[in-house]
């Protein structure tokens, strides 16, 4: 029996079918099947196939996207259950796009993404002042600070908010990630990042490995 | 003379009908009627407000009767001049006028030496300007990067001087607010000769980019306002990605930026009436997969087309894209894209045709790939230049004088002709074979690797006055000063 909720449910995530992977989850969730099992053999394992695919040129961001939605959907039913019990998430993300740049979209794919792997997100939108960036994280206390810029004009503000949280004495808390299009991993070495996500799908990657569940 | 006879000067080309133009027309105005726009410019919302415009917080929905007015006032055609008065380094913008040029603000440059990308510094603008300056089918001039290695503030302004220093063409400058695009404008009025003489002969423009999708930000009308009240001629356009910020249907893309640039223009021209103004809009697809904007794409000069028949269809003058790439590297892929983008632009007669140069989906500018293009405009300008038709150049006499099983060689029909007809090629190779090996075996790369070279050691520019090199060391000392109280 939870064997074919299991499989309903991966196969939901995979066709991004946000109405049916809340059902199922919650008919799992009735069923006495646990949060963690119910996230692991099912939700996690859908989205998976979904990272293969993409890789394999056989899924494109739009179809990612509604898995990730999917995902997510069925996470929140499960959040507070895992919560409760102490299974281990795959960590908190606080997210923004940095000061003097309005891009929102971009970022918001990339949360979209690390939301379908299993992070919670905390979006503090764009034109993100460095100080906002560490209020949220004295608030959040996050495992990873993702920052995005679009433009040329604005990509050095990320390495503002860098030096800001540096002298914040918040840098040893969290890892940063960067990303935008004009970004790159040169550019974010040389700003004092600890990684680069070249687009939405590989950032959710970048942030599995920087909490170590890559 | 000859009556009811109807001549075509060039390739004709035309894509959308004019029920499809009008539709396209009615769209964006409706966009910007009934959807609106974020408009995020006090001064800007107050002036579009008194004349009309309903304002609701930052949101701004404009009736049509106020863009249709802003569409009348902008002019069609005028000249943008060389600073040294060499009428051939003029542009002339007007129907069926196509230009080219490269493109702004890449992070990263093919050095010229090594060949390996590399951070883009200030050397290299001097660079590309040379480049520019020497070849004959690129017409106008961007620094194909932005300079990493001043001051963040003025990279903009220390990329303009460089470039003002080493080509004569128009410059189409960008900048990042007020204070650079005033002192921008300090250096061009100095060489212009006054504020006065460059109202009449302007010799750049100014570069402004709103937000897609639907926000006319805050810098970019800061610009604006300061390009209409200097009366600097201006583009205003958007970068929207289908699929991404804008629909994904060409026709959909197409009207949203059409309204985002709409918006600008309708600023301007109440500010300045007649101030002259390019739509803009670089179109294209995001890419499913890597989430780039292509630059290779065939939709970019396909949506471009109709971009511009849209533009010409309202009386403007359209910021065209094409010779550009999404290839890393200076090989056969970077060259298919870019020629036949450069070809369906010439085709179009899309006004100002920017970005000649990209590579790497605008992360890296290549002088190798914009001279490269200098032959595909050649070439796709001689198939524009279509074919003429008249008593002369149906060459009748010249048949009945060469007769058959003669030649045409020596003939005053052939001498007079052979260098107009005839597109002579820089970079592409019609050798024998022997003569071809005898040079070395050279490829195309090759070849326009020594042109780069040969350019770079041997062109000299013509130099600014002295006048406005002492305007210069005056602006760029306060500059510097500038910059550092405000750090």
């Amino acid at each position: 029996m939870s064997e074919k909720i299991f499989e309903k449910l991966s196969t939901a995530v995979l066709e991004g079918d946000s109405g049916t992977s809340v059902e199922t989850t919650q008919k799992g969730l009735d069923e006495g099947l646990s949060a963690g099992d119910i996230l692991h053999s099912g939700l996690i394992v859908g989205m998976n196939e979904v990272g293969v695919r993409f890789k394999r040129g056989d899924m494109f961001v739009p179809e990612v996207l509604m898995s990730a939605e999917a995902m997510s959907e069925g996470m929140k039913l499960l959040r507070p259950l895992l919560a409760k019990s102490g299974v281990k998430m795959a960590g908190k993300i606080v997210m923004g796009t940095v000061k003097g740049d309005l891009h929102d979209i971009g970022k918001n794919l990339v949360s979209m993404m690390c939301e379908g792997a299993g992070f919670e997100i905390v979006n503090i939108g764009f034109d993100a002042a460095p100080e906002k960036f560490i209020e949220a994280i004295k608030e959040h206390q996050p495992n990873i600070v993702g920052m995005s810029a679009m433009l040329t004009t604005t990509m050095r503000a990320m390495g503002h908010t860098i030096k800001a949280i540096e002298e914040a004495g918040l840098r040893d808390t969290v890892d940063v990630m960067v990303g935008g299009a004009p970004v790159d991993q040169e550019f974010a070495d040389r700003i004092g990042a600890d990684g680069y996500g070249a687009n939405a799908p590989a950032s959710a990657d970048l942030a599995k490995e920087l909490v170590g569940i890559a | 003379m000859r009556a009811n006879y109807r001549t075509n000067s060039g390739v004709r080309f035309q894509m959308l009908s004019e029920d499809q133009l009008e539709e396209l027309h009615s769209g964006a105005l409706h966009v910007l009627e009934n959807v609106g726009l974020e408009v995020k410019h006090e001064k800007a919302r107050e002036i579009l407000e008194e004349n009309g415009a309903w304002v609701d917080g930052e949101m701004v929905r404009l009736p049509s009767h106020m863009v249709k007015d802003a569409l009348a006032k902008a002019p069609r055609s005028f000249t943008i001049y060389a600073r040294d008065g060499n009428p051939e380094h003029d542009i002339h913008i007007g129907p069926g006028r196509a230009h080219f040029g490269p493109g702004p603000t890449c992070p990263n440059f093919i050095d010229v030496e090594t060949f390996e990308r590399r951070p883009y510094v200030r050397a290299d603008s001097s660079t590309a300007a040379k480049v520019v300056d020497s070849l004959p089918n690129i017409d106008f001039c961007e620094s194909l990067g932005s300079i990493s290695d001043v001051p963040y503030d003025l990279s903009a302004l220390y990329e303009f001087v460089d470039m003002f220093r080493n080509t004569t063409k128009p410059i189409v400058a960008w900048s990042f607010d007020y204070y650079d695009s005033n002192a921008i404008h300090k250096v061009a009025v100095a060489e212009a000769g006054g504020q006065e003489a460059f109202e009449l002969r302007p010799n750049y423009v100014h570069y402004c980019e709103p937000l897609s999708p639907l926000i006319s930000t805050t810098d970019a009308l800061n610009k604006l306002v300061f390009a209409a009240e200097k009366r600097i001629p201006l583009i205003f356009t958007p970068c929207p990605l289908a699929g991404g910020t804008a629909p994904i249907t060409a026709a959909g893309i197409i009207i949203q930026s059409a309204a985002e640039s709409w918006m600008g223009l309708t600023i301007a021209q109440l500010i300045q009436p007649g101030l002259p103004f390019f739509m803009g809009g670089v179109l294209s697809v995001m890419d499913m997969s890597d989430m780039i904007l292509s630059y290779g794409a065939p939709e970019l000069p396909l949506m471009m087309a109709g971009h511009t028949e849209l533009a010409h269809y309202a009386g403007l003058p359209l910021w065209q894209t094409g010779g550009c790439t999404d290839s890393k590297t200076f090989d056969e892929q970077a060259i298919s894209e870019g020629s036949l983008s450069v070809y369906f632009s010439a085709l179009t007669g899309g006004d100002l045709c920017h970005d000649v140069g990209y590579t790497e989906s605008a992360m890296t500018g290549s002088v190798f790939q914009l001279t490269a293009m200098d032959e595909a405009i050649g070439y796709s300008r001689r198939i524009t230049r279509g074919i003429e038709v008249n008593e002369d150049t149906l060459a009748v006499d010249a048949i009945h004088r060469v007769g058959p099983n003669g030649h045409y060689l020596k003939d005053e029909h052939t001498l007079r002709y052979y260098k107009s007809e005839y597109w002579l090629p820089n970079l592409c190779d019609r050798q024998s074979y022997e003569t071809w090996e005898l040079m070395g075996k050279k490829s195309f790369k090759d070849r326009t690797i020594a042109r780069v070279q040969d350019i770079l050691a041997t062109h000299a520019p013509v130099p600014l006055s002295d006048k406005t090199e002492e305007v210069i060391e005056q602006v760029l000392a306060d500059a510097e000063e500038w910059v550092k109280e405000k750090e």
